[in-house]
């Protein structure tokens, strides 16, 4: 037998296929988009809750930062790195069931976090925008804005989001890739290696970085700062992509 | 004659089980060719190395002329849809059905929609709630509705009653006569899709045992029966593939029987019966396997 001659192009363009990966993580918003948005929300209103409540009671003998170091929004970046790790093991198997290569489905799932990345920061950004505009919701609350973004312009609280999001994505989806490929092993893998890093960075600490370290922290601005995760962020990325390209398909 | 899928010297261990066991064929383009085989004999992983979803251990495979590993090229032109296919949590039957034609560039919805009346599928329900046969369904509506150039089906009507598997046949046969393509069909119900079936892949314990026409196999053999004493002076010095006693009447299956061979055999009172696709292929994969020989 001959062979079929072979084709020139591909019957749908790269740009449309990765599209199509992300669109895939889209079809069902309620995990990724709308809910945390509802938790966050309710988080909101209990902790403005619990403020009344305080300022109610305490009266004229408040300080004057009394609410602004809320952590109601941290969660977010965990969440969405579990996300990122759950949506990784629930549609690679299928993404590969539809047709598309490895290096679509990466190339899709990371611009659907890219662009929640950007939904998340530009939206916390706004909500910061409307807490400062509403004396900190009537009460000079800082929960959108808290701790050390009371006093940087919106601008650098939404880039300060969008670039954390990036980096737990970006480690959500390593952990999913390993995960996938590895199951279990892949985990314990990825969590050895993540206490490595955090001995090495102490023992460097402890010899000669400490006063280098705290220089970083204490004087760069936040924005130089969270601008230094975005390379970290790349090089986790990266090597998730590594280990997805050689992943087999089980089950 | 134009090969689609060309396989040589295949072979995919895990640790120290052999599950695909240095195999070579070769697919023609717009036939339905089925790969059958015992649970467990391979044709899973084998279908997995076609579509790139997994790495041979040795040997090549090419699809279209190419290596289908991460080749967009390839794979835009094929639809995998197997038992074992995992959908997201979240999604209902609605979902993958929306999802489908994204990836599937020849997809019929009319056609998709079609189908989904004919096997009574619930699309609002959650696929994770689904049962087996409805999510085999679901697979098989994807499967027929893309029209790929290449389809290649793993089990597809597992949990599917007798009624469901009918239609799943008759559907892609419809369709196809329509629509001609690729279609490789993994199963063990042999009988069923044997009148489906251009051309057979039987693989046993990782190896290819039979890759022959259908009509060529069928050939190949045939049941004989009649009094013992008649059989046993016929089948002398005949290659028996499998015998059956009931009082003095024996049935007797054979191998190579001639045009002439079986002139003889009527003369003699034998009646001569076409075997099924399913009695050669149990004769030739069921027998206990010899002793490893160590080497």
């Amino acid at each position: 037998m001959t062979a079929v001659p072979a084709a020139s192009a591909a019957l749908i363009p790269a740009g449309r296929r990765v599209w199509n990966v992300a669109r895939l993580q889209f079809a069902n918003p309620w995990p990724t988009v709308i809910t945390p948005w509802l938790v966050l929300f309710g988080v909101h209103a209990l902790t403005w809750s619990i403020w009344a409540i305080i300022a109610h009671y305490a009266g004229p003998s408040l300080e004057a930062d009394a609410f602004r170091y809320a952590g109601g929004v941290s969660w977010l970046v965990i969440y969405m790195m579990v996300i990122a790790i759950q949506a990784m093991n629930a549609t690679f198997r299928f993404a590969l069931g539809f047709a598309s290569t490895r290096r679509d489905y990466y190339l899709g799932t990371l611009a659907f976090f890219g662009i929640m990345a950007v939904v998340y920061g530009a939206g916390l950004a706004v909500l910061a925008g409307i807490e400062r505009a509403t004396d900190g919701w009537g009460l000079d609350g800082s929960f959108y804005a808290p701790a050390y973004l009371y006093n940087q312009p919106l601008a650098v609280v939404g880039f300060h989001f969008f670039a954390l999001y990036l980096l737990f994505i970006a480690a959500g989806t390593l952990v999913g890739a390993m995960f996938v490929r590895w199951r279990a092993t892949g985990l314990y893998a990825f969590f050895a290696g993540l206490l490595l890093l955090g001995v090495l960075l102490v023992w460097w600490l402890v010899g000669s970085g400490a006063s280098a370290a705290a220089a970083f922290f204490t004087e760069s601005p936040i924005a130089v700062i969270m601008a230094w995760t975005l390379p970290a962020s790349a090089v986790l990325a990266a090597l998730g992509f590594l280990v997805m390209r050689r992943t087999p398909v089980r089950g | 004659m134009t090969a689609i899928i060309e396989a040589d010297g295949l072979q995919r261990t895990f640790g120290d089980v052999r599950a695909v066991d240095g195999i070579g064929f070769a697919v023609e383009e717009g036939s339905i060719c089925g790969l059958l085989g015992r649970n467990g004999a391979g044709k899973s992983t084998l279908m997995n190395l076609v579509m790139g979803q997994d790495f041979p251990t040795a040997g090549t495979v090419r699809v279209m002329g190419e290596d289908p590993v991460e080749n967009a090229r390839v794979l835009t032109r094929t639809c995998f849809i197997k038992e074992s296919q995992s959908y997201p949590d979240a999604y209902r039957a609605k979902h993958v059905l929306a999802t489908a034609p994204h990836f599937f560039p020849h997809y019929d919805r009319a056609l998709a929609e079609r189908l989904v009346a004919d096997f009574d599928l619930p699309v609002n329900r959650m696929v994770k709630k689904m049962s087996r046969g409805q999510r085999s369904a679901l697979g098989a509506i994807v499967g027929i509705a893309s029209r790929a150039e290449l389809t290649l089906l793993d089990e597809p009507y597992a949990g599917l009653d007798a009624v469901a598997r009918h239609v799943f046949y008759d559907r892609l046969l419809e369709d196809y006569a329509r629509h001609p393509r690729t279609i490789l069909l993994s199963t063990h119900l042999i009988d069923e899709v044997a009148d489906l079936l251009d051309h057979v892949l039987v693989v046993h314990r990782g190896r290819l045992e039979i890759d022959a026409a259908t009509e060529e196999l069928r050939s190949a053999a045939a049941t004989l029966v009649g009094r013992s004493a008649d059989i046993a002076a016929f089948v002398a010095g005949r290659e028996v593939l499998g015998r059956e006693w009931i009082a003095g009447i024996a049935s007797v299956t054979v191998a190579g029987l001639s045009e002439e061979d079986r002139a003889r055999a009527a003369q003699s009172g034998l009646e001569v019966t076409p075997v099924s696709l399913q009695q050669l292929i149990v004769r030739r994969t069921g027998a206990p396997a010899p002793e490893e020989v160590a080497s």
